[in-house]
């Protein structure tokens, strides 16, 4: 069973080579943003300017601001992933009946629920791991880079970064995010799943429409906002966060930051799990990602492929 | 020791349509069964029920299992060729073969490495790179490697010119076929396979209208190749079919002995082609 399911997820990792490529992709964005906007702060000087700067903050707020250019970095990333997400759950039951190779995955000992399984693991646990080791590498590379740069300009680099920067907190924080954040988005997962397993074309398009149209409707004939509102909150209001107002965190200027080390807040002390875990919308969202699963296991079971 | 295929009163239906209309049918281990049917005759709807594919009415046991409902147990013991173009294109062979070890209990991979060095094919090539005739090399050669007890293939040469079908059914015969297992083979291409089969099933309209073995058809079926008076003479016979051949006449005979057509022209076994175009066109005359 095991060694079914491992072999099933490295046949994702083959199929959707997306799942690597998109994040390396941001990556290299990121670090030649990084590196240019290195090299010109290096040659207008302002870096030295950093240096002594950052050599004067206290402790606590260097880390501070190391914790958060780390966390700004994976931004884009997070973005990254819930839109390769989408994609990959639309195709993931779609492209296989396309090109009518389901008839040899359907050849072989496997059944229909391992398959759509491990589906499902693949994007709510093995997207998120891939784009955590990239972000971590970006992360190493970029404070790589810098290390070179200050060194090269008589800093400390071993002061001012290495033990400085809270790496366990950050990348605690970073991994309970990216595997809450799909975990919370499920149901919509879940539909996308089943949309992949059912619609003969155009899957965005088909899985898109009852998003948009269902709460129109609702709006036109009962006047009320009930599914606008569960979909929109799902969107937005997103548990882990609560009691923090995320973006203004991401708003934070660096004289904030002072006030922020002041408390000694880590990063991951900002989110919280318990809240998280206590909501009834993460429970019910997984059971509807559950019911739409189950759905598009017996839409692969039962329908004729011909 | 029950049949390997034991179907009984088996019946599909698509809406008002009976794509398998109450059949019944054996295929005992170590044969090698052709399926032969018209378009639309309900074959492939026949061997998906047979795959656990698709669910059905009756009874129909497979290796002893139910098809549908045991299809993960089903599939360790059987293997199937869909038509040549259903290997997904994105994967490279090495990741095939790693992937079918890893799922495929009954799976040899140093059976599939040594098949596969009889080929072109290169280790390192996606299937999208291979012509269509290595893509069906790579297929049966994967499906060689599998210790299966039952192999069904449909229509598993269409598209490929006569050298690479030729190859494919003497690769079956040679590396996959021995007493321990049994094929079930639809074609269209009926003359390439008729002397490979051991037993023949026609179907039309959801029925079987013939199922024979090989050595039985000589004895039941006569062709009589005749003209004028002596065809006149044989119709009385009440040939199942009758056709024309360069002015003669081609009566298809069912159950009539050879000897009381004797004198009346050229007597011979009908080839399965023939058969079937009697057998199906004499119904519904």
């Amino acid at each position: 069973m095991m060694r079914t399911q491992l072999a099933l997820l490295q046949r994702e990792l083959w199929e959707h080579r997306s799942v690597f490529v998109v994040p390396v992709v941001v990556a290299v964005i990121t670090l030649l943003t990084s590196w240019t906007g290195q090299v010109t702060i290096g040659e207008i000087e302002h870096l030295d300017m950093g240096i002594v700067g950052a050599s004067n903050m206290p402790e606590n707020v260097r880390a501070a601001a190391l914790s958060f250019t780390m966390v700004g970095l994976s931004v884009s990333f997070i973005i990254a992933m819930w839109i390769l997400t989408i994609f990959y759950a639309l195709d993931a039951l779609y492209a296989e009946r396309k090109d009518r190779s389901i008839l040899f995955w359907r050849s072989i000992p496997v059944t229909d629920f391992e398959t759509v399984l491990s589906k499902l693991l693949t994007a709510l646990l093995v997207i998120p791991l891939v784009t955590f080791v990239v972000i971590v590498a970006t992360q190493l590379l970029v404070l790589l880079s810098l290390t070179v740069q200050i060194d090269f300009r008589g800093g400390s680099p071993l002061e001012l970064i290495w033990s400085a920067a809270p790496f366990l907190d950050t990348w605690a924080a970073t991994i309970v995010l990216l595997i809450t954040l799909p975990l919370w988005l499920s149901p919509f997962i879940g539909w996308f799943l089943f949309v992949s397993a059912f619609t003969n074309r155009s899957p965005l398009l088909i899985a898109a429409m009852p998003i948009v149209l269902l709460p129109m409707f609702e709006k036109l004939f009962f006047d009320s906002a009930i599914m606008a509102e569960a979909f929109f909150v799902r969107s937005i209001k997103f548990p882990l966060f609560t009691g923090v107002d995320n973006m203004a965190l991401l708003m934070q200027e660096t004289d904030d930051l002072a006030a922020l080390a002041e408390a000694e807040l880590s990063v991951f002390g900002l989110l919280d799990l318990g809240s998280f875990l206590a909501s009834p919308q993460l429970w019910l969202g997984i059971v509807v990602c559950g019911l739409f699963s189950a759905a598009a296991i017996y839409v692969r079971r039962y329908r004729d492929e011909s | 020791m029950t049949s390997l295929v034991s179907a009984r009163n088996v019946s599909k239906t698509f809406g008002n349509l009976r794509a398998v209309d109450d059949v019944s049918f054996d295929i005992e281990k170590g044969r090698i069964m052709g399926l032969i049917g018209p378009n639309g005759a309900g074959k492939t709807t026949l061997l998906k029920a047979v795959l656990g594919l698709t669910d059905c009415e009756g009874s129909l046991s497979v290796l002893g299992l139910d098809p549908f409902r045991q299809r993960r147990e089903l599939m360790q013991n059987i293997c199937f060729i869909a038509d040549v173009a259903v290997l997904p294109r994105w994967i490279k062979i090495h990741q095939l073969l790693d992937f079918m070890d890893s799922v495929h209990p009954n799976f040899s991979r140093e059976r599939a490495e040594d098949l596969l060095k009889k080929t072109d094919i290169q280790r390192q090539s996606k299937v999208r790179e291979l012509s269509k005739g290595m893509v069906t090399q790579l297929h049966l050669s994967i499906i060689t490697a599998i210790d299966a007890k039952l192999l069904v293939l449909d229509e598993p040469t269409i598209g490929l010119d006569i050298i690479f079908r030729k190859e494919f059914y003497g690769n079956l015969l040679n590396d996959y076929f021995d007493e321990e297992r049994t094929i079930i083979i639809t074609t269209h291409q009926v003359e390439e396979i008729e002397n490979l089969l051991t037993d023949v099933m026609f179907i039309n309209h959801g029925k079987i209208v013939l199922d024979a073995t090989m050595d039985a058809i000589p004895d039941t079926y006569v062709e009589l190749l005749a003209s004028g008076e002596n065809a006149a003479k044989a119709s009385q016979f009440n040939p199942i079919y009758e056709r024309e051949v360069f002015g003669k006449k081609v009566l298809t005979f069912e159950g009539v002995d050879r000897t009381s057509l004797a004198g009346l022209g050229e007597i011979r076994t009908p080839d399965v082609a023939d058969l079937f175009v009697a057998k199906v066109k004499g119904e519904a005359a």
